[in-house]
């Protein structure tokens, strides 16, 4: 029931999660930020299992950490999909398995480029220029192609997740409290208001 | 955890993804086909020796996956063992017990016999509990004199003067309970599996294609790939081939892997 | 649905004139839902060598990056690069390892070997190898492929043309599967240059 947007601009990535924790049939909290941010510049949204989520996700956000203070290099986006890809795949052949589905997103300050990764709980990774997870990628993946462009500007990309939204908000079932919107590029990961 | 180290050969099979694919499993995804050998294998005792058939279909499901593919795999020079059942596993069974074979052959010095190569091929089949699906024939020549085995995938084993196996046995069984003899002629020997296995290959659909016949004799083998070939394709007609530039292209890069030099240029011979 | 089937893609290899020739489709998606258009499938083991592995995106990047890393050691402990068939069977070894919890990739191999001779093969989930003279198919269009292959292919083609008749093959197969197509790339391999190819298709 849960839903992850996210699309690369021109030298930005936007990223948007709902922010209902539900259980069961309860909304629980309505104010629940689903995502870590792994550095300055690579930020992770997850869904899935609630308990696994930010478990892995803090799992994944204090070991990129710590390669990076162990070897004073800040990873990429790519780099970060990488390792987490890896970290899902093997834990897909073990007894209990993770059941989490990322999108990492981030800003490669050495190539100057923004980059999406679309991650599931197989361990399946794929770079993207726009992405979706849950239930709302059905909704949403079809207005992305149509309208998502690779030199898309912050001001269109915040008019384009906001279709998304009410798109959701209009013929998805599940009322989707509202939406966390973030922006990553080269200052950094912030919080934007839609 | 095997992935993240720097991997040597153990040996033995990797029981890592086992439960998660189970797990996938349990999510309502069937296990994908396995390519099968649905065939049929033959082998009978003449006069002086053994001689093998089999033919060349595999198949995936309903699909023909290879259709002149090889089912007698060579064991040791006196010993050819035909294989039915899960392609892969009938293929790497009989390529574990051929190097098992000859490593005993340099230590005692002496050829293996074929009462050897069938303890070892029985007794890994019974270990794994029928899990690995090789339906064997063996056969070979040794200082005791000619021998021919059937292994079924559990380690269960028969020595009889003429047997079959795999989908199409019971066609060429009716072929050889009707015309073996005792003591044929080499000539009659290859016939009548011939006869056989192509009655296999009209009767039976897991089986197809060709004839491969192997004749063991004393200090004598015969590999006859491709012996008969009932189902010869017909040429075409007609070329198919495109006009060059049908196909749309939207990116093109090519990466030369021999440099051209224009010109002859001076040997260095400093 | 099978596991094999929950991503979808398909591959095809075929042999012509002293070349080879591989492609595959650029499809990832889950079930019914495209999720990229960009997935790529074959991977280079040498300068006259490929890896195609369709089946499920997981083991596609584990196995990948598995082989790269056996293909590097193999370069560096033999000081030499691994021909095609050595490959073949050290795909297959690495697929049997795991009998009795298989990954679900059907790989194909195609290349040129060191007197420049084609070679091509296919191989199920657990190992078997198809060693084919003509060509091989794998992923979820291999019945469509089949087909076409069967009555397209032709001996010693020319690389152009052969580059033609595996494109064509590929493109109808693929029209025919609502799990594989979205955009195709084709590897044709001579024992001069490799050229590589993004065909136009259909975005349906």
């Amino acid at each position: 029931m849960e839903c992850l947007i996210g699309m690369v601009g021109k030298d930005f990535v936007l990223t948007a999660a709902d922010t209902s924790a539900a259980r069961s049939i309860t909304v629980m909290k309505s104010t629940e930020d689903k995502s870590r941010d792994l550095n300055k510049h690579v930020i992770m949204l997850y869904s899935g299992e609630p308990g696994d989520t930010v478990h892995f996700a803090e799992y994944i956000q204090r070991n990129v950490r710590f390669y990076e203070i162990k070897n004073g290099i800040e990873l990429t986006p790519k780099a970060a999909a990488t390792f987490t890809r890896k970290e899902l795949a093997t834990s897909l052949r073990s007894r209990h398995p993770y059941a989490v589905n990322l999108l990492i997103a981030g800003y490669d300050v050495t190539a100057l480029s923004s980059q999406l990764y679309w991650i599931d709980y197989l361990g399946s990774s794929v770079n993207v220029p726009f992405a979706a997870h849950g239930y709302g990628a059905y909704y949403t993946l079809s207005l992305l192609d149509r309208y998502h462009r690779p030199d898309i500007s912050l001001d269109e990309a915040k008019v384009l997740v906001k279709k998304c939204i009410d798109e959701l908000k209009s013929r998805f079932i599940i009322n989707l409290a509202d939406f966390k919107i973030k922006v990553t590029d080269k200052d950094g990961i912030r919080e934007i208001e839609i | 955890m095997a992935t993240t180290r720097l991997e040597q050969p153990k040996g033995g099979f990797n029981f890592d993804n086992y439960q998660r694919n189970v797990f996938l499993e349990n999510k309502g995804i069937p296990v994908p086909k396995m390519t099968k050998t649905g065939t049929t294998i033959v082998g009978l005792i003449y006069k002086d020796g053994i001689c093998l058939g089999a033919d060349t279909r595999a198949t995936a499901g309903p699909i023909v996956a290879d259709k002149n593919c090889e089912k007698i795999h060579y064991l040791a020079p006196n010993m050819y063992c035909c294989g039915a059942g899960t392609a892969a596993d009938t293929e790497f069974t009989t390529a574990l017990i051929s190097s098992q074979l000859e490593l005993h052959r340099l230590t005692t010095g002496r050829e293996a016999r074929v009462a050897t190569a069938l303890m070892m091929l029985k007794q890994m089949l019974f270990r794994y509990q029928g899990h690995i699906g090789a339906a064997l024939v063996l056969g070979g020549y040794d200082v005791t004199g000619p021998h021919l085995y059937t292994i079924h995938p559990h380690g269960s084993t028969d020595k009889l003067p003429y047997v079959t196996m795999g989908s199409g046995s019971l066609a060429a069984m009716a072929v050889f309970e009707s015309k073996w003899r005792k003591d044929m002629e080499r000539q009659e020997a290859i016939e009548l599996v011939r006869e056989a296995i192509e009655s296999g290959i009209f009767n039976d659909l897991g089986s197809g294609s060709n004839v491969d016949v192997t004749v063991i004799e004393k200090d004598k083998v015969d590999v006859y790939r491709n012996y008969a070939k009932p189902n010869e394709r017909g040429v075409k007609e007609q070329s198919y081939k495109f006009k060059r530039g049908t196909t749309a292209i939207l990116k093109e890069s090519i990466k030369d892997l021999v440099i051209i030099t224009e010109g002859i240029e001076e040997m260095d011979i400093s | 649905m099978s596991i094999l089937e929950y991503n979808g893609g398909a591959i095809v290899a075929m042999v012509g004139k002293n070349c080879v020739a591989i492609g595959s489709d650029k499809r990832f998606g889950v079930q019914l839902m495209t999720v990229s258009t960009e997935f790529p499938k074959i991977f280079p083991a040498t300068d006259k060598t490929f890896i195609g592995l369709p089946g499920l995106a997981t083991d596609i990047r584990t196995l990948s990056e598995r082989f790269r890393f056996k293909i590097n050691m193999y370069k560096l402990s033999e000081e030499r690069e691994i021909e095609p068939r050595t490959l073949a069977h050290l795909v297959s070894s690495t697929l049997y390892e795991r009998r009795f919890g298989p990954y679900f990739v059907e790989p194909i191999i195609a290349g040129l070997d060191k007197d420049n001779q084609p070679f091509i093969c296919g191989m199920d989930l657990i190992g078997c190898i198809n060693f084919a003279k003509d060509f091989v198919v794998a992923g979820t269009t291999t019945d469509s492929l089949f087909g076409v292959c069967e009555s397209l292919w032709e001996p010693d083609l020319e690389p152009e043309d052969l580059f033609e008749t595996v494109s064509q093959s590929l493109l109808n197969a693929v029209d025919r599967d609502s799990l594989a197509g979205w955009g195709a790339v084709i590897h044709v391999v001579t024992p001069e240059r490799v050229i590589t190819r993004t065909l136009k298709t259909r975005m349906d």
